[in-house]
């Protein structure tokens, strides 16, 4: 790859091009375009065809089956003034980022300053933390999840035998969201991962110099760590808060798909879900992913936005 | 973006599109040489095996329909069907039940039996009032695959260890009273409650109207029930749950119909109510010492009916809709299929399959037949085919009964919540 760039002949800039050199160059861009065509092709025919077919299908009454009917806004209408579960799962959502985010960022950035500290085996231990991240997703980590947190689970034993007779997590509404966040918190190997690579690329003299000036271990994080990773946590915390609003696989699992129990782990995507795929409602389940969608991007920009208060970019001069 | 290379991206866009067109288009019928056919349903292990070995028995002696079976739990089933459907890779024969029949009829997902009915498909031997529930709208869409009733069924060494004698003999009855007492006596002696919370679905709420005189839908699909009868019923049985005699919320929300998930099964509860269509896989799990007894009630009808648990039909799409019918017909009206399926779906649906199915029965078939026998004069006709909209008002029965074990709302109020939710779906 890299030797096929350097002995490539040097494109002439300079003079004017020729009708000659000019299809040429279009017969090179051709080239290109037959070289990205596979992923031209897939994001067309897989992410912005049916993107656009969502798009159109939330203006309609479709349940699958026959043939959709345009109904305009009426799937918008009745969702934000007459679907109580709507709200509900909007709020659970909320609730679930607001809570897994930070403390899944938290967590990661402080295993990252242990690895980073470390100068034994840290490959190792980098690699069994990162290992739930690999497996988070699966279907089959959330079915160990609902196996620990139910009642009798390893979690309820443990819990009661040292005197905490809670109960099954999994089957109390007040405890079940918990077994979600727990499952996201654990699966922190992604960001840590970053967190560690940043880590690394802030200047020891800093450190030094601070240290010099008589700063102790906490006013060196306040003051060089964060403001020198405030880049890294902007990236994580937009790529998490992401993603934690697209939770769907560890709620269907924990629940059989129910949201249950009563509703407690009823998770935007999960709702979404049902309403498509169980009540027949397509129509009404791609607006929901639109209203999602503009949610979603809304607040990364609001994000962005607040970023120029509270990241600060090495050489930039303020 | 060059001009050229625009048109050129279009084109070739325009040319995959028309090649996947012209392939989804490929599956010509083809009315002589082999076919394959898909049958899918949902169930338990023992269902899968017997099933399995009656499609065997069909393929040789049919030696030109090849068929691929797939099975699943009920939420599952259900997820995977209404996908493969809508994407036009659906099954040609499937498994569906009451709540369902008329979902996908009314959805023009099934193909109308009435053209194949005396000619491929026999269903004189098959109860006037069995077929009634595979009916919409007066045509014949789904064929019962067997005949169920509602039960108790119950693990004996509780009930006697309590000292509480369960009525099983023939023409035996109990009313709610005694059976709450009972209950609760068993969840005061054991470990386990007396009986797994009921409340959550709406099949049993059906039989207890049923004794008042009332429905679940009227003939002409509209609720048949009042928020204050549904406020009844769960009070009813939230006097239970303080005293153990029904299982506790943490239990009762993993109720999904499924053998594997019942409290009975996790021991967690001394009995269950359920559809005797499901006793051999309760036998599978369980193990074999479990009784059946009758539904109690307080006036001299049982408000149990002989229903059809699952019914089988034919996809609308299918490209071999002829072969699949066959396979239907061999399915319920076959002696040895019969013989090989027992009352893995209930009792078989052909009478004359039945009595010879049941003179030779063991295990959890022969409890089925024994139980059907005993009660035979109680059980009434089936109740009428669920409405367009009824998948729904079960589900949406099941999660507010969740709000109201986990004290999250009032029964009185949760009550007002199934009527008007349910009159949504039925208006949709």
């Amino acid at each position: 790859m890299t030797q096929s760039v350097l002995t490539r002949p040097p494109v002439p800039a300079d003079p004017p091009p020729t009708p000659a050199a000019r299809g040429r160059r279009r017969r090179g861009q051709g080239v290109a375009y037959l070289f990205l065509s596979p992923w031209i092709i897939g994001a067309a025919l897989l992410t912005i065809g049916p993107m656009v077919a969502s798009l159109y299908l939330s203006f309609t009454d479709y349940d699958l089956f026959e043939a959709p009917t345009w109904i305009g806004v009426d799937n918008y209408v009745t969702m934000f003034t007459g679907d109580e579960r709507f709200w509900h799962a909007a709020w659970t959502t909320t609730e679930y980022v607001l809570v897994s985010v930070p403390l899944k960022l938290g967590l990661a950035l402080a295993v990252a300053m242990l690895l980073n500290r470390a100068r034994k085996g840290v490959g190792l231990y980098r690699s069994a933390f990162y290992a739930p991240s690999l497996l988070g997703a699966s279907v089959s980590v959330a079915l160990a999840w609902r196996a620990m947190f139910s009642t009798d689970g390893t979690v309820d034993r443990v819990l009661s035998s040292v005197g905490l007779d809670l109960g099954g997590w999994v089957d109390q509404p007040q405890y079940a969201l918990l077994t979600l966040v727990a499952l996201a918190v654990w699966q922190f190997g992604a960001p840590m991962v970053i967190f560690l690579a940043g880590l690394k690329q802030v200047p020891r003299e800093l450190y030094e110099a601070a240290a010099i000036d008589g700063a102790g271990p906490g006013r060196r994080f306040l003051s060089v760590t964060l403001p020198m990773l405030s880049p890294v946590i902007l990236f994580n915390l937009v790529l998490e808060t992401i993603h934690a609003f697209q939770a769907f696989t560890g709620a269907f699992v924990v629940s059989s798909g129910r949201g249950g129990p009563s509703d407690s782990t009823l998770l935007y995507p999960l709702y979404l879900y049902q309403r498509g795929f169980t009540d027949f409602r397509m129509g009404y389940a791609s607006a929901m992913a639109w209203v999602l969608l503009v949610v979603v991007a809304v607040l990364t920009a609001l994000v962005f936005r607040s970023a120029r208060r509270w990241v600060f970019y090495a050489g930039e001069n303020r | 973006m060059g001009r050229v290379s625009r048109r050129g991206a279009a084109g070739l866009l325009v040319g995959l599109l028309s090649l996947t067109a012209a392939l989804s288009g490929c599956g010509n019928e083809s009315a002589d040489g082999p076919v394959t056919l898909r049958f899918v349903w949902w169930g338990n292990e023992d269902r899968a095996k017997v099933t399995r070995a009656a499609v065997d028995a069909f393929q040789q002696r049919n030696p030109d329909i090849k068929v691929e079976t797939e099975y699943s739990g009920y939420d599952a089933y259900f997820q995977k069907l209404s996908t493969q459907v809508a994407g036009g890779a659906g099954p040609d024969l499937l498994q569906l039940d009451r709540a369902t029949v008329g979902e996908y009829a009314g959805r023009k997902v099934l193909a109308d039996l009435g053209e194949y009915t005396g000619k491929d498909l026999g269903l004189d031997k098959i109860p006037a009032n069995l077929l009634e529930g595979g009916k919409v709208d007066g045509k014949q869409y789904a064929v019962a695959a067997g005949a169920t009733t509602q039960m108790l069924i119950f693990d004996p060494t509780h009930f006697e260890a309590a000292g509480v004698r369960v009525p099983t003999a023939p023409g035996e009855k109990w009313t709610w009273a005694q059976f709450a007492e009972a209950m609760t006596q068993v969840g005061a002696a054991g470990q386990v409650s007396g009986t797994t919370d009921f409340g959550w679905a709406v099949d049993w709420f059906e039989v207890w109207l049923h004794q008042r005189g009332k429905a679940l839908y009227t003939p002409d699909g509209k609720l048949g029930f009042t928020a204050e009868e549904l406020a009844g019923y769960w009070e009813m049985i939230g006097a239970m749950r303080s005293d153990k005699g029904v299982s506790p919320a943490e239990v009762t929300t993993k109720m999904d119909g499924s053998v594997q998930n019942s409290g009975i099964v996790t021991r967690q509860a001394a009995s269950e109510i359920g559809y005797d269509s499901a006793v051999t896989g309760y036998f599978g799990a369980f193990g074999p010492n479990l009784e059946l007894a009758p539904l109690p009630s307080d006036v001299a009808e049982s408000g149990m009916a002989a229903m059809p648990p699952v019914s089988f039909a034919v996809s609308q799409r299918s490209k071999h809709k002829a072969a699949a019918v066959k396979l239907l017909d061999f399915l319920v009206n076959d002696p040895e299929a019969g013989k090989l399926l027992g009352a893995s779906r209930g009792v078989p649906p052909n009478e004359e399959i039945r009595a010879q199915v049941c003179s030779s029965a063991e295990g959890g078939s022969k409890a089925v037949c024994d139980y059907e026998a005993a009660q035979q004069d109680k059980i009434g006709p089936a109740f009428g085919a669920w409405p367009t909209g009824s998948s729904a008002i079960k589900r949406d029965f099941q999660r507010t009964y969740d709000d109201v074990i986990f004290n999250r709302v009032s029964v009185a109020d949760a009550a007002e919540r199934v009527v008007q939710d349910a009159e949504q779906s039925l208006g949709s």
